[in-house]
């Protein structure tokens, strides 16, 4: 289909006709800016078509404000050699014209036959929608919908498919997608999507696991019935045996062993009495062997009592020989110690004799001494009291002479303050002259002090009063008058001339005093306690002295020398003291040996005698006749007893050796274990009785449920249910095969329908994406793009995860593929692309441009655009816009 | 002249896991029946007494009701019945013959042989020598001790027996219940009844293993009757089998290789006998047509056979160009079909076998279903859409049950 020419008038933005004519039978480009009328020349071709000549709803078609105007559209196309006139107005005078080839069709017929060439259709009414649209809906590309395949194909759909169907021959299944469907649903009704089984599948399975389980269960109930039947037979056998009693045996036994035990017992008892008799013989054995040996021990006895009793004689002997020395040592030393006292008294008095006339002695000297000082003593206090008199008379009293000194010594210094205010007369006279002054002469050389008036009278010459001047020599004598006094009256009471006179009174007592007190010392010296006292020793004394000589002359004569020293007589008495200590000593010695010996002898005579006795007693004993009979009795005794002992022995022996043999502890032990094991017999005979009535009960109660023949009868349920699921699964299995080779071959047919559109994609992407692969589904929509990535691998991506960009580019190869596949069918195609690839960017564009190059030598293309720079090099004239209005 | 009827391996209360659960009851009850025909065939042949050696019952433990029932079936014989129990239901400590006679559901006239032993029974000119199974399980031969045991002179001397006679089966030389061949002639037996071997068997012409009345397996070894011994004074007994069976066991294996084979088979089916159990093994190769046919006859045996199982596990389909027309199965699903024939060779032929049977159906089904279409064109891809979207609308049907796969 080739279309010619375009006229418009009165559409839309066109008032006036427009005409575009000579159209290219490949590609048209049309460009000029927005507003310029593009769009209104591609509305005016759909409207040609699609539009119903007699549609109220073109108003939209008419220009802006004018309502009057009627839109025309004229058009003329070749197609298969003929030429196709279509002249379409609408509204006001609405018509529409078809020539084909001189054919005149008019109004619906002509819209109809329009229709049927391009593969659209017209709506029922109202205006045309996109669904009516067909194959022009798919091949004329609106601004902007590029990209949206999905529904233009979709409306297309019968075309295309009835395109591919044209090309291919009838080979599509008359009946399969349907078969299909069915085969699926049957499927589905035992088989989950995912193969699981489901529906009477799943339940006769589950059926199976529960049947098995009960079966099982049944199996074990069986098998439990089946042990207990085998029990229940053993125990019958079991029970036959028992019924023999053959613990009846072993209490027969047990008894025995029992009569056995008894024996011993008593054996055992007999050792024991045995063994007291024993133990008592031997006792008795004891007792006269005991005696036996006392008799023995008496002898040695006797034999010891002789020797003793001669033992002691001999020691009497002995002591009675020793008696006269020790008298005779007694006597000496009682002389001896009378000798030794006396001279010891001797001694003693001539020590006292010699002691009073010491004293005696001394006490002479002692009298004679006193008496004298006592006399001496005498005389110095008369000397003392003397001079205690005359110190009394002179005494001067210490205090008031040292006031008269000072008056003394007040009075020379009034003197001499007298001498130092007393007018002074100086005088040097002639040799042989004189001068009377006052009373008295003056000769030569010298100086007087004047105190009071005074004369002078000078020999010849007259007289001279010289008056000393002031008052003080008037206080002065004063007071010099008044101290005069004042001596005068101490003196006076102190019965002294004067001064010196009172001082030598005081030397005078002083002198007195040391003599009084010399004396005061010599008289304590002679006397210290005083004369009395003196006195008072010597009477004592004399008393003494008159004692000692009384005593003196009560003492026996001096056996000594008078002469002897009292040096002397103190020897004598130490040595008498001394052999009277030694005498005494030896004495009491010899007095001690004596009560020794005497005790000793008493001992000694008593032992003897004791000796002597107890010798006779022993010695009469054993001579007596009871004695010997007794022995003679006891060792008879004892030889019995001794045959008695070897006697019981030998039976307890005999014994122990029968109840050895016996084994009581192993009799015992049988007891217990033929008792136990009769026990045990019995017991488990009981047992066993019980244990089968119970088996027997339990087996009649299984037994009833006719446990088998429900086994039969579920197992054979079993059976019907594997089988019926094993037939399911089977059926199952062959839907599953069938459902796959069905689709499988399906979709290997579709394949094979959709490969020459395959094949015109394929063209179309290999200028795009080398390498690349675009599936198409079954609805002939593309599907997944295939292409090698920049890392080499390749790239999977859905049709509608593309981008907007990659989604128009892939539109328009797959429109311009479609245009292929229905060209190579025998449909018209026509492509018109309003600003297409607006999306894409110059690097897609460039091959995009190839693409459309390429498909213009196929097909007619009207391309719109309001980017002429890019379409620059499309290889096709464009035309402006402008240029076609001004044009027209 | 003395006759008795001998039979054995009753296996009352036995059950049929294999069948359909009302096929394997009615097999189950057919049991019972069929002794109650043995009582009727007693009766009518006016036998001493019937023997049934070993295997009454199929275990020990089977309801009371059952129990019950088989005394009561027996009535029909009022003459003595001797019966011993065999390994299935062993007089053990505790057995089904002890709960029987707790139940008070033996007769009078029914013996029940628990212990090795002889019973004389001179009013029937009888001696049975009864070795009754007291174990589930034993290796010694129970019958040993027949040599030495004496019996009444005149009597006739019939042993009674539950066991493998040795030496008769090259497999079975392990067996429990061991039962020397020769026993007959040591014991000096009129005549050995044996039980345990479900075939009619005979041992020596002393000898013989009645079988079970009842068949229970498919074996074609002579199941399904009841002895009838007749004992002469002298010489060697008479023995006639009697069929007293309700069902036939059947087991058809057929190769279809022609057209014809299938004929042949579709024949034979038609004339199975309603009391036939039938279990039909096939091998070969079927079109899909064929396998149409087959399939309505094994449907219509079906429906009057007591049971009929089919194993067609060997059995491939391989569809004809003419099938696939019939079938109309143009464009992919005569690849597919192509494909599963093809993979009926493989380890999963047997789903691909199954695959393309179910498909087969569904497209016969679809046929059947709007036949106007008939062998018209094909139509369009607009017409197949179409198609697609009434079939959606279509409630979803069961899943077609595969008659044919009930093996």
């Amino acid at each position: 289909m080739r279309l010619q020419r375009l006229r418009i008038e009165q559409f839309r933005q066109f008032h006036g006709p427009i005409e575009i004519d000579g159209l290219e039978p490949g590609i048209n480009l049309f460009t000029g800016p927005n507003e310029s009328g593009k769009s209104t020349l591609v509305r005016a071709i759909r409207a040609a078509f699609f539009e119903r000549h007699r549609s109220s709803s073109a108003e939209e078609l008419q220009p802006w404000g004018d309502s009057s105007a009627s839109p025309a559209v004229e058009l003329d196309f070749d197609w298969q050699g003929q030429r196709w006139q279509l002249r379409k107005r609408f509204l006001k005078q609405k018509r529409c014209d078809l020539l084909v080839d001189g054919q005149a069709f008019n109004g619906d017929d002509a819209e109809e036959r329009l229709a049927e060439l391009l593969g659209y259709q017209f709506p029922s009414r109202g205006a045309s929608k996109a669904e009516h649209w067909g194959i022009p809906g798919l091949l004329w590309i609106e601004q902007g919908t590029g990209q949206d395949l999905h529904a233009a194909v979709g409306h297309a759909g019968k075309h295309l498919q009835s395109a591919l169907g044209t090309s291919l021959g009838e080979v599509a299944s008359s009946s399969g997608d349907a078969l299909i469907a069915q085969v699926e649903r049957e499927r589905a009704a035992l088989l989950t999507a995912t193969g699981r089984p489901t529906g009477a599948l799943a339940r006769v399975s589950q059926q199976c696991e529960e049947q098995q389980m009960r079966l099982s269960e049944l199996d074990t109930s069986i098998d439990t019935y089946r042990q207990q039947v085998d029990r229940l037979g053993g125990l019958r056998l079991q029970q036959q045996e028992d019924a023999t009693r053959p613990w009846e045996a072993y209490r027969q036994q047990g008894r025995q062993a029992e009569a056995q035990l008894t024996e011993v017992a008593r054996w055992q008892h007999e050792q024991q009495r045995a063994e007291q008799e024993l133990q008592s013989g031997l006792a008795s054995q004891q007792l006269c062997h005991d005696q036996l040996q006392a008799f023995e021990r008496q002898q040695h006895e006797l034999a010891e009592r002789a020797k003793d009793r001669q033992d002691q004689a001999a020691r009497l002997a002995e002591l009675q020989a020793r008696q006269s020395a020790i008298q005779t040592r007694l006597e000496q030393a009682r002389l001896h110690y009378q000798q030794s006292r006396e001279s010891l008294q001797q001694a003693r008095h001539d020590a006292q004799r010699a002691g009073i006339q010491a004293e005696l002695t001394q006490l002479e000297q002692t009298l004679k001494d006193n008496e004298a000082r006592l006399q001496q003593a005498r005389a110095q206090q008369t000397d003392l009291l003397q001079r205690r008199g005359q110190w009394q008379a002179l005494h001067i009293d210490e205090a008031s002479l040292r006031q008269l000194q000072k008056l003394h010594q007040d009075l020379s210094d009034l003197r001499v303050a007298e001498q130092a205010v007393a007018t002074r007369l100086q005088f040097d006279l002639q040799a042989g002259q004189s001068l009377q002054l006052g009373h008295e002469t003056i000769r030569g050389q010298g100086e007087r002090r004047l105190l009071q008036p005074i004369e002078l009278r000078i020999a010849g010459i007259g007289l001279m009063r010289i008056q000393p001047g002031g008052e003080d020599v008037a206080s002065l004598v004063r007071r010099q008058q008044a101290v005069q006094d004042r001596i005068n009256t101490l003196q006076t009471h102190l019965q002294v001339q004067n001064l010196s006179e009172a001082e030598a009174r005081a030397e005078q007592c002083r002198r007195l005093q040391q003599a009084i007190e010399q004396d005061e010392l010599q008289l304590r010296h002679l006397a210290p306690n005083g004369i009395d006292a003196l006195e008072g020793q010597l009477t004592l004394a004399r008393q003494r002295r008159q004692a000692l000589s009384t005593q003196l002359a009560a003492l026996p004569p001096a056996t000594v020398n008078q002469t002897d020293s009292d040096t002397g007589i103190h020897t004598s008495l130490t040595a008498a003291q001394t052999l009277l200590d030694n005498a005494t000593d030896q004495l009491r010695a010899a007095e001690q040996a004596e009560a020794r010996y005497q005790k000793d002898l008493g001992l000694a005579e008593q032992a003897s005698r004791i000796a002597q006795a107890e010798w006779q007693r022993l010695q009469n004993d054993i001579i007596a006749p009871e004695r010997q009979q007794r022995t003679q009795q006891l060792q008879t005794q004892l030889l019995e007893l001794r045959a008695t002992e070897s006697a019981l022995r030998k039976d307890m022996n005999s014994l122990q050796q029968q109840i050895e043999a016996a084994r009581p502890d192993i009799l015992r032990q049988d007891i217990q274990r033929l008792g136990r094991t009769a026990e045990a017999l019995e017991h488990a005979a009981r047992e066993r009785e019980r244990e089968l009535t119970r088996l027997q009960s339990s087996l009649e109660a299984l037994g009833a449920q006719g446990l088998e023949e429900k086994r039969a009868e579920l197992a054979q349920e079993l059976q019907f249910s594997h089988r019926r699921r094993d037939e399911l699964a089977r059926r199952a299995a062959a839907l599953d095969l069938l459902l796959l080779t069905l689709k499988d071959k399906r979709q290997a047919l579709t394949r094979r329908l959709q490969a020459p559109l395959q094949h015109h994609l394929h063209h179309y992407l290999q200028l795009l994406f080398p390498q690349a692969s675009l599936d198409i589904d079954e609805n002939l929509m593309p599907a997944q793009l295939v292409r090698t990535g920049a890392g080499g691998h390749e790239e999977r991506g859905e049709f509608q995860a593309l981008s907007f960009g990659a989604r128009e580019q892939m539109g328009l190869i797959s429109r311009l593929a479609y245009a292929d596949l229905l060209q190579a069918a025998g449909r018209p195609t026509l492509i018109i692309l309003d600003d297409a690839l607006v999306h894409s960017d110059p690097e897609r564009l460039a091959p995009m441009k190839r693409i459309l190059f390429d498909a213009a030598q196929r097909h007619q293309i009207l391309l719109f655009t309001c980017h002429p720079a890019n379409w620059r090099d499309l290889g096709a004239p464009p035309r402006d816009m402008q240029a076609i209005k001004t044009g027209a | 002249m003395i006759r008795i009827l001998h039979t054995a391996d009753w296996q009352i209360g036995r059950q049929y896991g294999r069948f359909a659960p009302e096929d394997a009851a009615a097999l189950a009850e057919a049991r019972l029946g069929t002794v109650e025909r043995i009582a009727a065939l007693a009766g009518e042949q006016q036998v001493r007494a019937v023997l049934v050696a070993g295997d009454v019952f199929d275990a020990q433990t089977v309801s009371d009701r059952t129990i019950r029932r088989l005394f009561n079936a027996m009535e029909g014989f009022a003459g003595p019945w001797i019966l011993i129990p065999g390994n299935h239901d062993a007089a053990l400590a505790e057995s089904v013959w002890s709960r029987a006679a707790r139940l008070g559901a033996i007769a009078p006239h029914v013996r029940v042989i628990l212990q090795p032993q002889v019973l004389e029974l001179p009013e029937l000119g009888l001696a049975v020598l009864a070795a009754p199974l007291t174990q589930r399980q034993t290796h010694s031969d129970l019958t040993g001790w027949f040599d030495s045991a004496e019996t009444s002179c005149g009597l006739r001397r019939i042993g009674l027996a539950h066991g493998s006679v040795q030496g008769l089966l090259a497999d079975d030389i392990d067996s429990p219940n061991p039962i020397a061949a020769d026993r007959a002639a040591r014991a000096r037996l009129d005549y050995l009844a044996l039980g345990d071997w479900h075939g009619l068997k005979c041992v020596n012409e002393r000898c013989w293993y009645s079988g079970t009345p009842e068949q229970d397996r498919f074996k074609d070894n002579g199941a399904g009757q009841v002895l009838l011994v007749d004992l002469p004074e002298n010489g060697a007994p008479q023995v006639e089998a009697h069929a007293v069976g309700q069902f036939q066991w059947q087991r058809w294996s057929e190769a279809l290789a022609v057209a014809s084979d299938l004929d042949r088979l579709i024949e034979r089916l038609e004339q199975v006998p309603a009391s036939a159990v039938l279990e039909l093994q096939l091998a070969g190769q079927l079109d899909l047509a064929s396998q149409a046919r087959l399939q309505q006859a094994i449907s219509i045996a079906q429906g009057r056979c007591r049971s009929l199982q089919c194993d067609l596990a060997e059995l491939r389909l391989t569809p004809t160009d003419a099938d696939l027309a019939a079938l109309q199965a143009d464009g992919y699903l005569g690849d597919a079909i192509a494909e599963l024939r093809e993979h009926q060779q493989l380890d999963e032929g047997e789903a691909a076998r199954d695959a393309l049977a179910i498909l087969a159906g569904l497209l016969r089904e679809r046929q059947s279903g709007k036949g106007d279409h008939g062998s018209q064109g094909l139509p369009g891809a607009q017409e197949a859409q179409e198609a697609q979207e009434k079939q959606a609308e279509a409630p979803a049907t069961e899943p077609t049950p595969m008659r044919e796969d009930q093996a």
